[in-house]
């Protein structure tokens, strides 16, 4: 006759062994590691980021007026552009500046050149280097401007695109 | 339990009850960081900006009381840039839309592949 005074410990231990067994696991699958694969995250919140400042940039002060990115581009005025953009993207709560870098291209359809697109370099505040992991944003603006700039009369009204590479080193 | 003092059993369940209670409150909190991270990166992934930006310029180019030729000009060129630089086809009916019954009708259809958006824009 096997002695049988045991049989509640061992139960317990073997309850007890399977709970941090499995607690063990738990936390152990918590833990999340950060793959490259996982940037596409930042880049999405980057690109957010920069087209709410593009079109922060494209709204009218009233119905009746151009957009500040519109006058931009008629004028050419890439300090104000530099200035502005900066201002929204690298803003942050409490002190201190956030590091964001960009380059501002104007993306526009070449009539005389079979409608292949060409594209200026607006403004930037940085060359790219190799290291540097942009994202692309991009908003719509209807200039009066001549595109290519040059001298037509009277000045056009065209469709182009503001194409900004945006970059945190 | 056969021969064995059975006095402490309450003690032995509550422990038992306790320990799987935490076990359950552990395996929400596991759950809870994966919900929150899909979310979020299902709203980022939403094209917002892409549906925003074609459905203002064109929207833009049909009510900016242009004549006829400028609005031509302004819609190829969005068709042609959306082509090119955006892999979006864009097709305006030119030189201007149609109105019907004193409204001015445009149809703006998005799907990129996973999100759809269809609209129809009414202006008097």
């Amino acid at each position: 006759m096997v002695d049988t005074s045991g049989q509640l410990y061992t139960i317990e231990g073997i309850s007890a062994a399977l709970i941090m067994l499995i607690s063990a696991y738990l936390v152990v699958n918590a833990t999340s590691i950060y793959t490259p694969g996982d940037t596409h995250i930042n880049d999405m919140q980057l690109e957010v980021l920069g087209s709410d400042a593009l079109q922060v940039m494209n709204t009218p002060v009233n119905g009746s007026s151009e957009s500040p990115l519109q006058k931009i581009v008629e004028n050419d005025d890439a300090s104000t552009f530099n200035t502005t953009f900066l201002n929204f993207v690298n803003n942050r709560t409490g002190s201190g500046m956030d590091n964001l870098h960009y380059t501002a291209d104007i993306a526009y359809r070449n009539i005389s050149d079979g409608d292949t697109i060409w594209s200026y370099r607006l403004a930037s505040n940085r060359n790219m280097t190799a290291g540097d992991h942009p994202v692309r944003v991009t908003e719509w603006i209807i200039v009066k401007k001549n595109l290519p700039p040059g001298p037509y009369s009277p000045t056009p009204y065209r469709a182009a695109l503001v194409e900004v590479l945006l970059w945190r080193d | 339990m056969a021969g064995l003092n059975d006095e402490a059993q309450w003690i032995v369940l509550m422990g038992f009850v306790v320990s799987f209670s935490l076990f359950f409150l552990a395996m929400i909190l596991n759950q809870s960081v994966v919900v929150g991270q899909t979310t979020a990166e299902a709203v980022s992934e939403f094209p917002k900006d892409d549906i925003r930006g074609i459905r203002e310029v064109t929207i833009e180019s049909q009510m900016m009381n242009l004549p006829d030729a400028d609005r031509k000009l302004v819609q190829n060129d969005i068709r042609v840039l959306s082509m090119s630089r955006q892999n979006a086809i864009v097709n305006l009916p030119l030189p201007s839309p149609t109105m019907i019954g004193g409204y001015t009708y445009i149809d703006i259809h998005y799907n990129n592949g996973v999100t759809a958006y269809n609209e129809t824009w009414r202006s008097p």
